[in-house]
């Protein structure tokens, strides 16, 4: 065996006897490859199927997107649109580009866990979290609420985006990013829409951008911190909204749908809310983005 | 004039000088009558006052104690003097730490350790006004045996750690007097630099300190620094033990210098000469070397380096953990972050008054760190610092201001004064440094910062005869030197790392405190070998 210089993780285990026969190896490989591949086949027949029971849903595309090849470009179909990293964050100058996230475990920030997924399908993300010394001890949930560890995180280089998650007794959520040319960013309503910028630019036309952020804040401000009554007068006019189209702006999933599907579930059961709701909570629950953060609510 | 004229004068010259001489003699005996007049009268009084002291046995200086007799009495701690124990006739062994005599009453303040209690000697049917005067004139720092009633007191005493209670003393005796003169005054020592400014009252510069290191140390705030130093060592121990360490001893006096030949200092042995150990590593990569998988060891190090700043010492205490690994050197750090994240929980979950104690004389911000710790590179430190606007190559060293500078840049995004930086050039570190597998300008090997200070430095190390022997030679290092430490790895060696941290720096800078000295017990530095 080659001497350890760590340039392999302890990921894979030990070879007992140090000899393997290299035909023995590349079967396995394959063997792998084609239990990979069906796996992923039946993942997307289960996604159509719940389409065609869910007959309002759009076609699951990240489902079927999957098929395809794991290059990040081409992982993330459900929202489209360029996103250069250069661009929006300013020039890669050999520092992993690191959001810094500092989130009270008391309300831990679902939709940012949500964004935090996409962002995977789109770029190379570390993502770590960290608890803080102001913060005795988090649920075990929380510490697992980015995933498993990349296999490759212990190069740091390899990846576009740092995605850091530290639990810490703050009052209001807060991001921190380019220290130096920015201040932090506070809410969690604010810090979803700087994530959401990096997987898709807000609808151009201003009506629906501004349509956009003020179903971002209602969800924030009214469902999420609101008295009963405002939870119901913001499930009222969701339902109305919903009535007209399937998604709350536009014709696609936006980060309006992401907010208010967060912060409804968030606020109550689902079997509570109004009919449109509630197919619209399905839909979003077909596109396969929010199960795993959903999980935290338990 | 005729001579017997002049004898005549001088006659009565001589007359007039004795008759004065007679005068003043006569003059002083009244005095001295006077005197032993007064005197009589004086012990005459005492002996009177003397006899009407009915509180005679119940104060005095003891006969120093020769272990004469054993005592079952029991001795209460002074901070065991809490309202539940009030109406109780107690005996207290404690220091003086203040004494004011006002009239029939005089207010003690007694301490023991970090704890102190107020005591009241007065006047009444237990003690008398010669009681009294005594207390009063017991010199500070002294040892007293006290027996008082505990009582609750209405308002809280906010000079005193027990605040609840005070002690009506009934019998007090000397059990060893401290010189009326101290070096330093105590209160003078703890108290805050910025507050004396304010008003004029007096600090203890540091060499006066450490000149009557006993003195100072039994101020609240050494006390405290020294509880948690024991602290850190004791939880470093812990958690190793509980991972599986092993702790070694490795021997203080070698025979070759152990990394490089600089700054070793050097001590007769016998016809030849030997050095004092520079750090344990050789020792440590012997045990790994011998099967020990994973080992540390808390020992001293000496670094013959004449620099008086405040972080260095000529002889500190080492922390050293070397551990062999599977797969990949991070393990290792994960290990050693992970022992130096229980030692922060540790010290913040169960020495906060400690804490607390020494922010009073020297007011710092909490320490923060993360779980898991930060790690980062070293080429994402220098983007960071170039973003900064300084200016440095890829593979120069981190200088003293711009770990620093670093250091802030890391706490203001991450909010943590413990991180690691990983990836040091090739060329900065020892030749014993594992180069990087896929770069070789940069190696395996990790610096943690505390604060924005280095407190280690360590790697994965070399454990192949052959490629060590090629950096050696690179180094320029006479392989006849070290062809002992090159051997080691001739008969199988196991991929391992380590690295050392100082525990008088780790204390240092945990406290925020501003000179490494305050942490080192009895400090060696280039200018001081005493006390």
């Amino acid at each position: 065996m080659p001497m350890y210089q760590g340039n392999r993780c302890a990921s894979e285990h030990a070879l007992q006897n140090g000899e393997v026969d290299p035909a023995v190896k590349a079967l396995e490989a394959r063997q792998d490859e084609i239990m990979r591949k069906l796996y992923e086949l039946k993942a997307a027949v289960e996604g159509l199927a719940k389409t065609v029971t869910t007959p309002d849903a759009d076609l699951d595309l990240t489902v079927s997107s999957s098929l395809s090849s794991h290059s990040p470009s081409s992982s993330c179909s459900v929202l489209q649109g360029t996103a250069d990293l250069n661009a929006l964050l300013g020039q890669d100058l050999g520092a992993l580009r690191d959001i810094v996230i500092n989130a009270n475990p008391a309300q831990p920030p679902l939709t940012l866990l949500v964004l935090h997924g996409l962002l995977c399908q789109r770029y190379r993300v570390l993502s770590t979290v960290h608890i803080h010394s102001s913060v005795s001890s988090v649920p075990p949930q929380l510490l697992s609420c980015l995933g498993p560890r990349h296999a490759d995180s212990y190069i740091r280089q390899r990846f576009q985006l740092g995605f850091t998650l530290i639990w810490k007794d703050v009052p209001k959520l807060q991001m921190k990013f380019s220290v130096q040319n920015m201040c932090p960013i506070e809410g969690e309503a604010n810090v979803a829409r700087f994530l959401f910028r990096l997987l898709a630019p807000y609808p151009s036309d201003p009506a629906l951008a501004t349509l956009v952020d003020s179903w971002v804040d209602t969800a924030f401000f009214q469902l999420a911190e609101g008295s009963a009554k405002e939870r119901a007068a913001v499930l009222r006019a969701l339902n109305a909204a919903l009535g007209r189209g399937s998604w709350l702006v536009g014709s696609e999933l936006s980060l309006a749908d992401i907010a208010c599907y967060c912060c409804v579930l968030r606020s109550g059961p689902a079997s509570s809310t109004p009919a449109n709701v509630q197919r619209w909570l399905k839909s979003c629950d077909n596109l396969g983005l929010f199960g795993p953060t959903m999980a935290l609510l338990q | 004039m005729t001579k017997e004229e002049v004898q005549g004068a001088a006659q009565e010259e001589a007359q007039a000088q004795s008759k004065k001489a007679l005068k003043k003699q006569q003059k002083e005996a009244e005095k001295a009558a006077k005197k032993a007049e007064k005197q009589a009268k004086l012990a005459a009084e005492e002996q009177s006052t003397e006899e009407d002291d009915f509180a005679k046995e119940r104060y005095g200086v003891s006969a120093m104690v020769q272990s004469q007799q054993k005592l079952d009495r029991l001795l209460v701690r002074v901070q065991d003097l809490t309202a539940d124990k009030a109406e109780q006739l107690i005996w207290v062994r404690a220091r003086i730490h203040t004494s004011r005599a006002k009239g029939k009453q005089c207010f003690l303040v007694l301490r023991q350790q970090q704890f102190n209690v107020q005591a009241l000697v007065a006047v009444g049917d237990r003690a008398s006004k010669q009681m009294v005067k005594f207390a009063a004139n017991v010199t500070k720092e002294s040892i007293v045996d006290v027996e008082a009633v505990v009582k609750k007191v209405e308002q809280k005493i906010e000079s005193c750690s027990q605040q609840d209670v005070e002690l009506h003393v009934e019998r007090i005796f000397v059990i060893s007097q401290a010189e009326a003169r101290l070096p330093l005054q105590l209160e003078d020592a703890v108290r805050p630099e910025g507050e004396a400014d304010e008003e004029g009252r007096a600090t203890v510069n540091q060499d006066t300190k450490l000149d009557n290191r006993v003195i100072d140390l039994r101020t609240t705030t050494s006390q405290a620094i020294f509880r948690l130093q024991s602290g850190v060592c004791q939880l470093f121990r812990d958690t190793l033990t509980k991972k599986g360490f092993v702790e070694i001893q490795t021997p203080k006096i070698i025979s070759a210098a152990s990394e490089g030949g600089a700054n070793v200092f050097t001590v007769s042995y016998f016809k030849t000469s030997a050095y004092l150990a520079q750090s344990p590593q050789l020792y440590k990569q012997m045990c790994i070397c011998a099967d020990f998988d994973k080992v540390f060891c808390v020992g001293p190090v000496f670094r013959a380096e004449d620099s008086n700043t405040h972080r260095h010492l000529t002889e500190f205490v080492g922390l050293d953990i070397e551990m062999a690994f599977n797969y990949h050197y991070h393990e290792v750090i994960d290990s050693i972050t992970d022992t130096m994240v229980q030692i922060f929980k540790g010290l913040r979950d169960n020495f906060q008054t400690e804490i607390q104690t020494v922010n009073k004389q020297y007011p710092s911000e909490p320490f923060k760190f993360l779980e898991p710790t930060l790690r980062l590179e070293y080429t994402e430190a220098v983007a960071m610092l170039r973003q900064a606007g300084v200016e440095m190559g890829d593979e120069d060293d981190l200088s003293t201001p711009n770990e620093k500078l670093l250091g802030r840049l890391v706490k203001e995004k991450y909010d943590t004064d413990f991180y690691v930086l990983d990836k040091y050039p090739l060329s900065v570190r020892p030749f014993y440094t594992m180069p990087d597998p896929s770069d070789p300008k940069y190696s395996n090997s990790y610096d943690m910062f505390m604060r924005g200070e280095e407190i280690l430095s360590g790697a994965q190390r070399i454990h192949d005869a052959q490629l060590l022997t090629e950096r050696a030679s690179h180094h320029q290092i006479d392989l006849e030197k070290i062809k002992a430490y090159i051997d080691s790895f001739r008969y199988g060696a196991p991929p391992h790392g380590g690295g050392g941290i100082g525990l008088e720096r780790v204390c240092m800078l945990y406290l925020g405190l501003h000179n490494v000295r305050q942490t080192s017990m009895f400090p060696r530095d280039p200018k001081r070998l005493t006390p």
